[in-house]
């Protein structure tokens, strides 16, 4: 296929920490194509971050890749994103692929004007040209609906959260990256600016066509801004399928329970069903499906046995020895329009 | 702001002067305004406060000066008190309220007055003639300690926890924890008397005496090298504290969010250190260094004795021995302001350098 950008194979992450190996990613495939958005669900701790701070190489010091090659391709060049040296990996970065960081609240230095934060950023990625970097600057202030004039010259204190994360958002497509991931990018706004952001987010996408990695704990809004889902479950992808399969067909009982657990405003509360039991200890982890001590499908094979990803309808993966199981439960608990 | 609607009276005194009132709050809420009045009233309060202190020593100048003579010059004891009592202007049996309202009176008029013990000689002379070569010794060493300090903060911030990091912090501490008098004896008996590995007596004064001042290299050559040692003290006995503060706020700077942000953005790691990293973690310091200002004076009392450096220092210390009350009293005022200042200063330079503190004109 020509039009794949990002395409992730076998990758497995390990942090290293006093108490053990901590396998973070694990043998996670991914495959994302030109303006398409992925969204990454699972519950905290499954390995979101870890796996997209790799795309960028921004993990820790404390991580390792163990396996695995992130193929990057654009202009019909395709490169291991692992083997870029230090200098190309640094023009990599924000210029093919841009990263809205969880919980980054102070995502702009606070000693210097929005306009010179614009302005370093191009400079880094040899963008000489001070008046189109200026028109550019502003191009995109009126994209994320922010006034221009004033935020072009305001330092970042004399912004509110929300207008900041849009200019955030305006900064990431300055240098017109083909990947855009953004992680939990609208937790720490109130409903309503949540709301423009995401609009705002359409918005720009289909003005500049980037391709998006969309992580969210709020799979409403997941199911909004995806083309494909994919659930990752203690450090694996354990699911993977175009939006509509993935909420109403879900193949996967760690799918199924999350999406049993959104409340819903129109049923009643005892349609809310929980994940039993906790996410597993990733320094030791569970044999055979990760998922087994949490499952109400699961038999002695899943003990022993890890399933692997297989295409059951087309683009639609699981590992699941018992999918069967899970088409027979779903009728009950399939998302309502 | 306040609206202009009376508040509830609080007491019976409070609704009796509602314009005075009014009036002193308007002026009280202007920062210039209260700036100016606070650093007047501390300025007053510590010349207050010493004027007594230094006069509650044991033994005045005169005594002082008796004592010498007695001791020194075999003189009888009323030979020696008629020879101190007319050599200075110091009478001991005027009230102590009395000098007090003197000595208030003259510094309102701007006069420090005369000193006690060299008759003749305005202690605002003595001070022109001794302040600039502290200014110029503590602030040259204030200035190399405080550069090499944040440079190797820096350095060990970036290489934390590592062989280097240690290294340096260790030396830190142990720099900063001794006072910088046990260094300087510790040059002068060890490296000095000791190993012989330069004169002391040599190194006394400010200069070669034998010297014409003036713009010569000869002349600045001298003034370099009587400064070396004490400089060298300075340098030796703050740089611990700077470069662990340094090493401090870098680390925490490092963490922002924003530095990880820049990395993605592909920043260089140069424009990073400098205007990322750099300009966040020194904010603190400038504050640090401003303040430090204020006790170049203070800082260089032992020193400036101790390699006979003729200094503000020195000649404190020497009117303390004598004690020339109106020249402590100069020196004193001449600390207070300039620790004053230098507060002001370190909060001016604040919102100069970090926008988040900067007053907004008009609100
Ligand atoms: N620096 C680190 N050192 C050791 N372990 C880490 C580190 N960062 C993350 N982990 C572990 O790696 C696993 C995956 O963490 P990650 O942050 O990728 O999860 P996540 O899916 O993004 O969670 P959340 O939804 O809470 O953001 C977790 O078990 C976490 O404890
Ligand atoms: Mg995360």
């Amino acid at each position: 296929m020509t039009d794949i950008i990002l395409q992730v194979q076998n990758v497995s992450i390990i942090y290293r920490s006093p108490r053990g190996d901590v396998r973070a990613t694990n043998n996670v495939s991914l495959t994302l194509r030109k303006g398409e958005t992925i969204a990454l669900i699972g519950e905290s701790g499954s390995g979101k971050t870890t796996l997209s701070l790799s795309f960028i190489r921004m993990l820790p010091n404390s991580a390792r890749v163990t396996q695995g090659t992130i193929l990057y391709t654009r202009d019909g060049v395709t490169r291991n994103v692992l083997e870029l040296s230090d200098d190309e990996i640094r023009r990599f970065r924000w210029s093919d692929c841009a990263m809205v960081f969880q919980g980054a609240q102070n995502a702009f230095n606070p000693v210097l004007k929005i306009r010179n934060q614009f302005a370093d950023t191009a400079a880094a990625h040899g963008y000489r040209d001070k008046a189109w970097v200026k028109k550019r600057t502003l191009d995109l202030f009126k994209l994320v609906r922010l006034d221009p004039q004033r935020v072009f010259d305001a330092y970042p204190h004399e912004l509110s959260g929300g207008m900041r994360q849009r200019t955030l958002l305006a900064l990431g497509v300055m240098l017109d990256p083909q990947v855009v991931i953004l992680d939990e990018p609208t937790t720490a706004l109130d409903i309503l600016t949540q709301r423009a952001i995401i609009d705002v987010l359409k918005a720009m996408q289909q003005a500049l066509h980037f391709s998006i990695i969309f992580i969210s704990h709020d799979l409403a809004l997941a199911a909004e801004m995806a083309d494909r889902v994919a659930t990752m479950y203690a450090g694996e992808i354990v699911e993977e399928g175009p939006v509509d399969e993935m909420f109403y067909r879900p193949l996967h009982p760690y799918t199924l329970g999350l999406i049993r657990s959104i409340p819903k405003l129109n049923h009643e509360q005892d349609h809310l069903v929980s994940i039993p039991g906790e996410p597993p200890n990733l320094i030791t982890p569970p044999s055979g499906c990760k998922f087994h001590p949490r499952c109400q499908f699961a038999t002695e094979k899943c003990r022993v046995d890890p399933p692997t990803l297989v295409e059951y309808e087309p683009g639609h993966l699981a590992a699941c020895w018992h999918t069967d199981k899970v088409i027979e439960a779903r009728p009950a608990a399939v998302v309502q329009g | 702001m306040a609206t202009e609607s009376p508040a509830v009276p609080s007491g019976p005194a409070a609704p009796s002067f509602p314009i005075a009132r009014h009036a002193f709050r308007r002026f009280y809420t202007n920062y210039t305004a209260r700036t100016v009045l606070q650093a007047i009233v501390t300025i007053w309060a510590v010349i207050t406060f010493t004027f007594f202190l230094i006069r509650l020593m044991p033994g005045n100048p005169v005594e002082v000066y008796v004592d010498f003579l007695v001791n020194q010059q075999n003189m009888t004891y009323d030979e020696a008190y008629s020879r101190a009592a007319s050599q200075f202007r110091f009478d001991p049996n005027v009230s102590l309220v009395t000098q007090y309202v003197e000595y208030m009176g003259q510094l309102l008029r701007g006069d420090l007055g005369l000193s006690i013990t060299s008759s003749g000689t305005r202690v605002i002379d003595q001070i022109a003639r001794f302040l600039p070569w502290t200014i110029f010794s503590v602030g040259l060493g204030l200035l190399i300690s405080f550069t090499l300090g944040v440079i190797l903060g820096t350095i060990m911030a970036y290489k934390r926890n590592t062989a280097i990091d240690h290294a340096l912090s260790f030396l830190a501490s142990v720099l900063s924890a001794v006072p910088n008098y046990i260094w300087g004896l510790f040059i002068i008996l060890v490296l000095g008397v000791q190993l012989n590995l330069f004169s002391v007596g040599g190194l006394r004064g400010n200069y070669d005496p034998s010297l014409q001042p003036g713009f010569t290299l000869e002349f600045i050559g001298s003034v370099l090298k009587h400064a070396f040692l004490p400089v060298l003290i300075y340098v030796i006995g703050s740089i611990g504290g700077w470069m662990l503060n340094m090493r401090n706020s870098t680390v925490s700077t490092l963490g922002e969010d924003y530095v990880n942000v820049a990395r993605a953005r592909g920043l260089t790691s140069s424009r990073i250190l400098l205007a990322y990293v750099g300009r966040n973690a020194a904010l603190p310091m400038f504050t640090l260094l401003a303040i430090n200002i204020g006790f170049i004076i203070g800082g260089s009392v032992i020193i400036e004795e101790l390699f006979v450096y003729k200094g503000i220092g020195s000649f404190l210390f020497w009117s303390i021995t004598q004690r020339d009350y109106t020249s402590m009293q100069g020196v004193f005022l001449i600390i207070t302001i300039s620790v004053v200042v230098s507060n002001l200063l370190a909060d001016l330079l604040y919102s100069r350098l970090d926008p988040r503190v900067r007053v907004s004109g008009g609100k």
